[in-house]
Formats: structure tokens, C-alpha cells, sequence
């Protein structure tokens, strides 16, 4: 791995992830603080089933049920996956796109290499916004009484990273393949949105339950994190999705002209 | 008139007859006509050599394919005597690339760019890194979206030429400087020929080139023109003087003459076109009164106009 682009790839993408983690901190902060106020409420709602669900398919009248359906069914992994993605797409396919590539990979570091490397920054990217999930989930859980072991909320941000990888993985998997940051952003953004959509629906369709097992969501969050801890199939199936996409990444890129 | 042989700052380059740089039939396609086709080349080990042509005659495409950035279609390439896609990483570390529209980080400052390559490229000596900054003057300490293209380009330059490498492949290395940069430039090039380091540089103009190269290559569309000294080019090419009289001149004196190939006149002006010596055209004037004589800059294109002639592709 290149450490020199290592460090520099995380240069450009630390101040964003910075920013997000801390809008994520105060988002989680306001939801358990509102919990108190409209928990008992709202958990008296009859919530179709498949609206239920998209949103986690949890109870709102528990604090568990609350954050499952605010923070780890909608909001962790949007903000995780938006900045893992585009991310991904802009240090490898728009640095490309923008001519910077040609004079990096003229110098004597092997494709694969700068790759990884930027692979690694945007793992630390997702691994700040994970640890930005688990505080604001311990402050957020706090305001509203209680209620979540820090353990499982640690649970929650562990997945919710794994999940993290997986996307922006697939994202430098095409990006480093194609060498187009648009079609990489969309690719991975249609994948996390159709498995976002299959975790949810396919479970009421009792012929296509088994779609699920073909959702990242699944893996992420199928086991509910926030109740069961960590989930070790999910946590290996996502971290083998991940290697097996870098690898395809490094060996996509080196193999084709480079663009621009 | 541009001038006709090299700047005197370059001196005489220790040029070898051992190639540092060779293709053969080397091609890249990019369908509907577009690319390289079968290039035969060798520059030799101390040698500034012109890579010439108009937009889209295959100069960067040649360019990438030396550092395998892109690879051949067909035919092949040895830079310091290894496979440019074999052997790419070892040409890479020994040779200096700029690319042509220099891109980099646009919100880092230069410093923190040439930090960034210096330690990406390894053994990059410090002192040779700060004395090119200070010889092209680069602004160091402001974001590159906020740099002129010449202030960019002379951070390309830098990075370039800080590790000292065997071989440098400059991709319209002076696109934006201004004069006394460009100056400092020809001198930094003379001083790299003058220690048997090869460069090869491309630029679609040839006043740009013809003052530091040795030889130069001329490409259209894709294949190879012409390689010849620039002497040798300019004794074929096209010449113009502007030659202004007291009182109208006819043309046709000057057409009727071998040499030229084009004269036109307006009012007291008559502009001749002319190839090789400027005697006669010159002693058919001096039977007017002249009041001043011009010299008009070749262009490029008119060079490739008279091997268009004698070379059909």
C-alpha cells in the first residue's frame, strides 16, 4: 500500500466525514431527545407492515424500536454509504476524470497499490462516521432515558462500518474497473437502494424471502444489532464482499488505459 | 525570425548514438482513424528531442504509452532499454513525466502537492526540490485552484525535474509561462543535456522547441512525418518576409521567381513566401526603395504542408 496516498486521499475526505460526523451526533442527540416526548404516542400508531418495514420494522414505543427505525434503518446507513460512495468515486474514478491520475501512476507505485491505498482512507472515512454513530447513539440513548447497552450500540456502529466498507468497495470496484465516477456512484447507490428495498419487502412475499440474502441490509442490520449484538455471519459476509470487490478493484485498474 | 539553430545557452550535449528511447511499429487505436500508427522512433542518451504536430496527431498518445499509462495496440517500446509494460515501474521510477493540461489536487497548496510526490516517487533530494522552486519562482503556500496555468505549470516542472531522473517526457512543458520562466527553462534543459540526461518534449509549436532540440520528430495524424535536425527542417520549410515599399510593388515580380511559392501584394506591401535561400528575393526588392523589411514567424503547419506534399499519407 502507498502511505504517501493514503494520507493524502484521507486529507481531502477528513474534512467531509468530519463534518457529517458531527451533524450525525447532533441529529442522534435530537432524536433521543425527542423520544421522551412522542415515543408513548407514536408507538400507539397501527403502521402498515411493509411502511414498517422500510423503517426497520420496529416497535416506536421502545427506545430500541425508536433508533432502530430513526438512526439504523434510514439515517446511519444513508449518511455511511453517501460519504463511503462518493468518496470512493472521487479519489479513484475523479481523480481520474480530472487528470490528476496521469501524473500520479507516472510515478513508480504500482496501480494496485494507489488503490488499496485509497481504499484504506475511505475505511477510516467510514470507521469515523461509525465511531461518530456509536457516540451520538450513547448521547442519544441518554436524552431518552436509557434503555440500550453500549455494547449493543457498539454492535450497531460495528455493522453499520462493515456495511460501510461493502459499498464503498463495490464503488472502487467500478470506479477502478470503468474508470467513470458517475456510473461508480450510481452502481453502488442503485445496489444499496434496491437492498434497502428487497431487506424490506421481500420478507412479506413468503416465495421471495430468500431475495434478502442478497441484500448488504441483510447483513447489516438483519439481526438487529441494537438488541442481538454483533452479528459475526453478517460482519464476515460483508468483510468478504469487501476484499473480494478490492481485489477486483486492483486487478480492474490494472489492466485497462487509463482515461483522460 | 525565429532563429535557425539552438539557443547558445544549450552548448553542444554530450549525444550518444545509444538509444535511450525506441518504438517500433508501435500503434494504439482508438477506431474511426484516430491514434498512433507504427511508430518507429529512437531519441539517444543526451539528446533534447522535439515531438512535433498539430492537436490530435498522436503526441500524448505516445507520451502515455513510454510510461504505460495506455497500453499498445501493437508494436512495442524500450525506454533506458526496458519494457514500457514489462519494465513499467522501473522506467517510472527513472524518468520525469509532465503531462500535458497539468492537473493536480486543486484545494491542496503546492507544498503540500510536491510533499505528496516526493514521498509518493522515494529519494527525492530536498535541496534539488527547494532550488527548482526558487529557479521558476513556484508559489508554494496557495491553493492550486487559485494558480494561473503558468504557476501550475511551474509546479509541474518542479515535480518533474526534482529527482533528477535519466529521462524526462515533458508533454507541452512552457504551455503558459511567461518569457523569463521559459528562459529558466531552456537553461535548466541545456544544463540537463549537458549531463547526458535525455529529454523529450512535445509541443505543437515548433518556435517552442526548435531553440533547445537537437532533432525533432514530426507527426500527422498518427504517423511519422519527418525525424530531422531542426536545420535541416527549416532549409525545406516555408520562410514569409513582409517587405514594404515607398510605392506600390506588383506581385507577380516575386511569383515569377523558383523560390517562391506564394507572393501577395497590398498596396505598398508585398508579403513572399519562399523556400530555402532568401538571395533572390531579396535582390528583387533591392530594385525598389525599401523601407523596411519583416520577417513573419514560420508556422508549423507550413512544415507540415511541404512534407504533406512530398509525403501523401
Amino acid at each position: 500500500m502507498s502511505w504517501a496516498t493514503a494520507k493524502i486521499a484521507l486529507r481531502l475526505r477528513l474534512p467531509a466525514a468530519l463534518s457529517a460526523a458531527v451533524g450525525l451526533i447532533a441529529v442522534m442527540a435530537a432524536v433521543g431527545a425527542l423520544f421522551p416526548a412522542v415515543g408513548h404516542t407514536i408507538g400507539k400508531l397501527n403502521v402498515p407492515r411493509s411502511v414498517s418495514n422500510l423503517l426497520g420494522g420496529g416497535d416506536y414505543g421502545t427506545i430500541t424500536g425508536w433508533f432502530r427505525s430513526e438512526i439504523a434503518s434510514i439515517y446511519g446507513p444513508l449518511v455511511i454509504g453517501a460519504l463511503a460512495i462518493t468518496g470512493a468515486a472521487a479519489t479513484t474514478a475523479g481523480e481520474e476524470e480530472d487528470r490528476i491520475l496521469a501524473l500520479v501512476l507516472s510515478y513508480p507505485a504500482r496501480r494496485s497499490r494507489l488503490v488499496i491505498a485509497k481504499a484504506a482512507a475511505i475505511g477510516v472515512v467510514v470507521v469515523t462516521i461509525a465511531a461518530a454513530t456509536w457516540v451520538g447513539l450513547i448521547i442519544g440513548v441518554a436524552l431518552a432515558g436509557g434503555g440500550i447497552t453500549i455494547a449493543h450500540m457498539a454492535a450497531l456502529a460495528i455493522q453499520l462500518a462493515f456495511f460501510g466498507c461493502a459499498t464503498g468497495a463495490l464503488a472502487i470496484a467500478v470506479a477502478a474497473s470503468t474508470g467513470r465516477r458517475s456510473l461508480a456512484t450510481g452502481v453502488a447507490a442503485g445496489v444499496g437502494i434496491v437492498g434497502w428495498l428487497i431487506n424490506s419487502f421481500a420478507p412479506l412475499v413468503g416465495a421471495l424471502t430468500w431475495l434478502k440474502y442478497l441484500s448488504p441490509f441483510y447483513y447489516y442490520a438483519g439481526h438487529d444489532p441494537l438488541t442481538q449484538g454483533v452479528n459475526a455471519a453478517g460482519v464476515i459476509v460483508l468483510g468478504a464482499v469487501t476484499v473480494v470487490l478490492l481485489i477486483a478493484a486492483a486487478a480492474g485498474i490494472g489492466r485497462r488505459d487509463l482515461r483522460g | 525570425m525565429a532563429k535557425s539553430t539552438r539557443d547558445s545557452s544549450v552548448g553542444t550535449p554530450p549525444v550518444s548514438a545509444t538509444p535511450v528511447i525506441e518504438t517500433s511499429g508501435l500503434s494504439k487505436h482508438y477506431g474511426s482513424g484516430r491514434g498512433l500508427f507504427g511508430l518507429d522512433l529512437e531519441v539517444r542518451a543526451g539528446e533534447v528531442f522535439g515531438f512535433l504536430g498539430p492537436n490530435g496527431a498522436g503526441k500524448s498518445t505516445t507520451l502515455r504509452l513510454l510510461l504505460d499509462l495506455i497500453r499498445p495496440t501493437a508494436g512495442a517500446a524500450r525506454v533506458l532499454g526496458l519494457d514500457t509494460v514489462r519494465d513499467s515501474l522501473e522506467i517510472r521510477r527513472r524518468v520525469g513525466f509532465l503531462p500535458g493540461d497539468l492537473a493536480l489536487y486543486p484545494t491542496l497548496t503546492g507544498r503540500v502537492v510536491l510533499d505528496y510526490l516526493a514521498d509518493l516517487r522515494g529519494g527525492v533530494d530536498r535541496r534539488v526540490r527547494d532550488s527548482l522552486v526558487e529557479r521558476f519562482d513556484a508559489e508554494l503556500d496557495r491553493p492550486v485552484r487559485e494558480l494561473s496555468t503558468g504557476n501550475r505549470q511551474k509546479l509541474g516542472l518542479v515535480q518533474a525535474f526534482m529527482h533528477e531522473p535519466e529521462v524526462l517526457i515533458l508533454d507541452e512543458p512552457i504551455a503558459g509561462l511567461d518569457p523569463l520562466v521559459q528562459k529558466s527553462f531552456h537553461t535548466l534543459l541545456a544544463e540537463v543535456s549537458a549531463q547526458g540526461r535525455t529529454v523529450l518534449l512535445s509541443s505543437h509549436t515548433l518556435s517552442e522547441v526548435e531553440r533547445v532540440t537537437n532533432r525533432l520528430a514530426i507527426l500527422r495524424r498518427g504517423r511519422l512525418v519527418v525525424v530531422d535536425s531542426v536545420e535541416n527542417l527549416r532549409r525545406v520549410a516555408v520562410q514569409r518576409l513582409e517587405i514594404e515599399f515607398a510605392a506600390p510593388v506588383a506581385a507577380d515580380k516575386f511569383g515569377a521567381l523558383p523560390e517562391v511559392t506564394e507572393a501577395r501584394a497590398d498596396d505598398r506591401t508585398v508579403t513572399v513566401s519562399f523556400q530555402g535561400s532568401a538571395d533572390k528575393v531579396v535582390k528583387e526588392a533591392a530594385k525598389h526603395e525599401v523601407l523596411a523589411i519583416r520577417p513573419r514567424e514560420d508556422e508549423l503547419e507550413e512544415i507540415f504542408l511541404r512534407y504533406y506534399q512530398e509525403q501523401p499519407l
